[in-house]
């Protein structure tokens, strides 16, 4: 990173002098170690997501149409507002990721992190309401559940399990970006170039991805029938 | 990187992008309606890996990365695929749908 105005002093994050690098250096390794591990994470969750929709497929292979009668249950509206929601959050962690590296586009930087948490706290709105809706609408499994069909539980138990599970990483992404946006407020020397901005933007990209999925086997399926 | 891009040049690199995804949304949704029968899974979940693609390539950068990131996260991936395809050679062999 050649940037003059970028403070490698102040991003990193512990001493290089046994490698005897330059700070420039130094901060780039740590840039590339941070993308790296970033991803490995990434990967891990992949297979971890991975294994509920294996189970979603599977199930829903054997059981098609219970799963058709039970997805069209789900609230397309709040579904369909919510993957918009989430594109456009995507997009804006996209344009704070491109720009973060410029110390002159550090209030760009601050205002996209900031328009990226709200965005998600919009989400987790949009998915509140439907909540109250789905439990006033007797769809948790269970005694008392309103399809007849034992399997179309367990489509419902897929989604109250997978939207729970990419909430609660919703919500850490929303706590990650907005300490960075803290970290910005506070300290303006330490975002621009900081590699925690495209290591948490990451994050967020595959938080994004994992809904992409979850829209077409939650709010799709069986619509047509 | 020494010369900064302009606040405009970044949100013309990612608009676009956006609007396209926005569009997929859209056609995915309106398609789910329509009577494609068995092909209806495919398009849908077709659709969505279009997206995914999407975000992954351009949002999350995949494309101008380098090769060791890139591979790492085709790793998800490949492992993913195993995953899947032991499992499924199993379920298939015993579904009780007839």
């Amino acid at each position: 990173m050649s940037d003059p105005a970028l403070a490698p002093d102040a991003l990193l994050r512990e001493p290089w002098d046994g490698l005897r690098l330059s700070e420039e250096e130094a901060l780039s390794s740590q840039r590339f170690g941070a993308t790296f591990g970033i991803w490995i994470f990434i990967a891990s969750e992949v297979l971890f997501f991975g294994a509920l929709f294996l189970f979603y497929a599977a199930v829903r292979a054997e059981h098609a149409a219970a799963f058709a009668s039970a997805a069209r249950e789900t609230n397309i509206v709040y579904g369909t507002l919510n993957t918009a929601i989430l594109l456009t959050s995507g997009a804006t962690a996209a344009v704070a990721s491109r720009a973060c590296n410029h110390a002159p586009l550090r209030r760009l930087t601050l205002w996209c992190l900031t328009l990226t948490a709200l965005l998600g706290l919009a989400f987790l709105a949009v998915k509140g309401l439907e909540y109250r809706e789905d439990i006033a609408g007797h769809l948790v499994p269970g005694p008392g559940f309103k399809l007849p069909e034992p399997s179309a539980q367990l489509f419902f138990g897929f989604y109250w399990l997978s939207t729970g599970i990419h909430g609660i990483h919703l919500m850490i992404g929303i706590g990650l970006v907005s300490r960075l946006v803290w970290l910005g407020w506070r300290h303006p020397e330490r975002l621009p170039g900081n590699p925690q901005v495209e290591v948490t933007l990451l994050y967020w990209g595959f938080v994004d991805m994992v809904w992409l999925f979850l829209y077409p086997a939650l709010y799709l399926a069986g619509r047509a029938g | 990187m020494s010369d900064a891009p302009s606040a405009a040049a970044v949100w013309r690199r990612v608009l676009p992008v956006w609007l396209g995804l926005m569009a997929l949304l859209a056609v995915g949704c309106a398609l789910a309606y329509a009577p494609l029968g068995a092909w209806g899974v495919a398009v849908s979940f077709g659709i969505a890996a279009t997206q995914a693609v999407l975000v992954a390539l351009l949002f999350m950068r995949l494309i101008e990365a380098p090769a060791l990131i890139r591979l790492t996260a085709a790793c998800g991936l490949f492992w993913s695929a195993i995953l899947f395809t032991l499992t499924f050679a199993d379920v298939l062999s015993r579904l009780t749908r007839s």
